[in-house]
This record gives structure tokens, C-alpha cells and sequence, in this order.
């Protein structure tokens, strides 16, 4: 009885202890796929050959991302670059010297919501995980 | 009362690995994060070219340019502030110092092998490139994990135009 009674008073903690470290886990994962993706682009966009990241690059990595079970629709792209001049532009690529700035941003996805078990206030619906990076484009007319 | 006890102690131990293997995850992550963040910096600083000497046809990098370039992209990268200090969003809790910060420029013949036997970091240049050190140190969540202090080297060269 007196068994029973320890382990209903600390079955929370419990939980917490077995199941947290997962979703910890797949927030580490997640916020490592995200800046994969970013890295990825970056290097793309900056490179000679490109100087931009347009609409279909950004589509393309909804539907990378999308195969490791983001959910495509919630992914936010903010692209820019240092002179203020538009990074999207397939006809207007930023020369060389100019910084192309990208930040990938994704909800948590009530990733967090375990921790309420042991009184942690987990971040609300506007917090996000966020990968982001700024590299010289390489590209000259 | 013992089982208690023993139940208590491996919650403990259980939580004390777990802590220690999220540090570390963090660690190797902040590893990785400052190195993409001094390979731009090293990229950025290496686009310097010096104007007046490639109009005479000599691909050669400004110095003092490079080295603006390579802090501007360090601290867009990593979220620092003008004097190098953290932001509230950035991934250091210490401020990183740039120990090395070399330009190799066209008074070396190529391709150049270059050595630091301090940082014993070794890497051959086809072009005028620029080389970096960076000293990192991770912010600890747990003091379980020891304290971890990265020296991340990063080298770039200049893109023929």
C-alpha cells in the first residue's frame, strides 16, 4: 500500500524522467535538420552560379524538409541581405561583396509540453526553433 | 525505505546521463555552429580583392578590408556585438577571440603550404586566401560536463573573378 502511494505521489516525475530526453532529442534533431537546410541553401545561393534564393529553391526545401516530417506549411523562410536589396531575384542576383542573410524558423510543436510535468512553463505558441547564417554572394555579372 | 532510496539514487543517475549526453550533443553542436560561422568569416574576408592591384592583373587581397569583412560575418553568424560580446540569442555565453588572422597574399608562391605549428593546422592554398583561428567556449548547462573550449581553424581563398 505504502508502495503504491510513492508511486502515484511521484508517477509525474516519473513520466518526466522516462519520456522527456525523446522529445529532447527530437528538438536537438530537428533544430540540426533545420540548420542543415539553411547551410545548405546558403551555400547554394551564394555560390557564383546563383547569387539569389528564389521561390523554387525555397520550395524545394519545403519538400526536403517535409521527408524528415516537418510539416511544410508551418516552415518560415525570411531571406535579405545586407545592402537591403531583394535576395529573391532570379533577375537580380547580389554581387559579389553583397551578404545573403536566410533564417529558417519552425514552432515547437508542443514539443515542450512534457515539461510541465515538473512545473516548467513550456515557450507559447510564437516561440520557434530557428536556424539561421549570412554568407558573401559570390556571384559576378 | 531502501527501495525508496535505491529508486531516488537511479532517478538521480538516470538524469545526471541524460544531462551529460544533452551537453554534449549541445557541445558538438556549437562546434559545428562555429565553424560554418568562421568559414564565412574566412570566405567573406578572402572576397576582399585589392582593387587597384587586380586592375594591374595581381589577384591580391586588402588586408584591413579582409579583417572588417571576417568580424562583420563573424558576428552576423554567431550574434555578437560590435565589441564581439554575446547577444541574448547567441549560442556563447564568453566572448570568441580570434587568435590567428592571416592573409596570404601574392608575395607567396603558389600553391603555398601554409603551417601553424601553435594550432597545428595545416593547408595548402592554390590562390591568395585568408586563414583564421577562433576560440570558443561552450556554455555549460550542467556542471556534469567538464569545461569545453573549442579552437576551430577555418581557411578561404579568393574567388577569380
Amino acid at each position: 500500500m505504502k508502495q503504491l502511494l510513492v508511486f502515484v505521489l511521484f508517477a509525474p516525475l516519473f513520466c518526466w524522467l522516462a519520456f522527456s530526453p525523446v522529445y529532447k532529442h527530437v528538438l536537438l534533431i530537428r533544430q540540426a535538420l533545420l540548420q542543415q537546410e539553411a547551410d545548405y541553401l546558403l551555400e547554394i545561393g551564394a555560390s557564383g552560379a546563383y547569387g539569389y534564393i528564389d521561390r523554387d529553391m525555397v520550395a524545394e526545401s519545403r519538400l526536403r524538409l517535409a521527408s524528415h516530417r516537418f510539416r511544410p506549411e508551418l516552415l518560415e523562410y525570411d531571406i535579405s541581405s545586407t545592402n537591403g536589396m531583394p535576395a529573391d531575384q532570379p533577375s537580380a542576383p547580389l554581387p559579389r561583396g553583397v551578404g545573403l542573410r536566410l533564417e529558417i524558423r519552425y514552432p515547437y510543436e508542443r514539443l515542450l509540453d512534457i515539461d510541465r510535468l515538473i512545473g516548467l512553463d513550456p515557450p507559447g505558441s510564437d516561440g520557434r526553433i530557428v536556424a539561421s547564417g549570412m554568407k558573401m554572394s559570390e556571384y559576378v555579372p | 525505505m531502501h527501495k525508496l532510496l535505491f529508486g531516488v539514487l537511479m532517478a538521480v543517475i538516470w538524469w545526471m546521463l541524460h544531462a551529460l549526453q544533452w551537453d554534449e550533443e549541445r557541445a558538438m553542436g556549437l562546434l559545428f555552429e562555429v565553424k560554418r560561422a568562421v568559414n564565412r568569416a574566412a570566405h567573406a574576408a578572402a572576397q576582399q580583392a585589392d582593387r587597384d592591384k587586380l586592375e594591374m592583373g595581381i589577384p591580391s587581397i586588402d588586408p584591413g578590408l579582409a579583417r572588417a569583412a571576417a568580424d562583420m560575418y563573424l558576428r552576423a553568424n554567431l550574434r555578437l556585438d560590435r565589441d564581439l560580446l554575446p547577444l541574448p540569442h547567441s549560442p556563447l555565453r564568453h566572448p570568441p577571440a580570434v587568435l590567428v588572422f592571416d592573409v596570404i597574399n601574392e608575395d607567396h608562391e603558389f600553391p603555398y603550404t601554409y603551417y601553424n605549428p601553435e594550432y597545428d593546422y595545416r593547408v595548402v592554398l592554390e590562390r591568395p586566401g585568408v586563414v583564421m583561428v577562433v576560440r570558443a567556449e561552450y556554455p555549460r548547462l550542467f556542471a556534469v560536463l567538464e569545461p569545453v573550449v573549442w579552437y576551430v581553424k577555418g581557411a578561404a581563398e579568393l574567388v577569380h573573378v
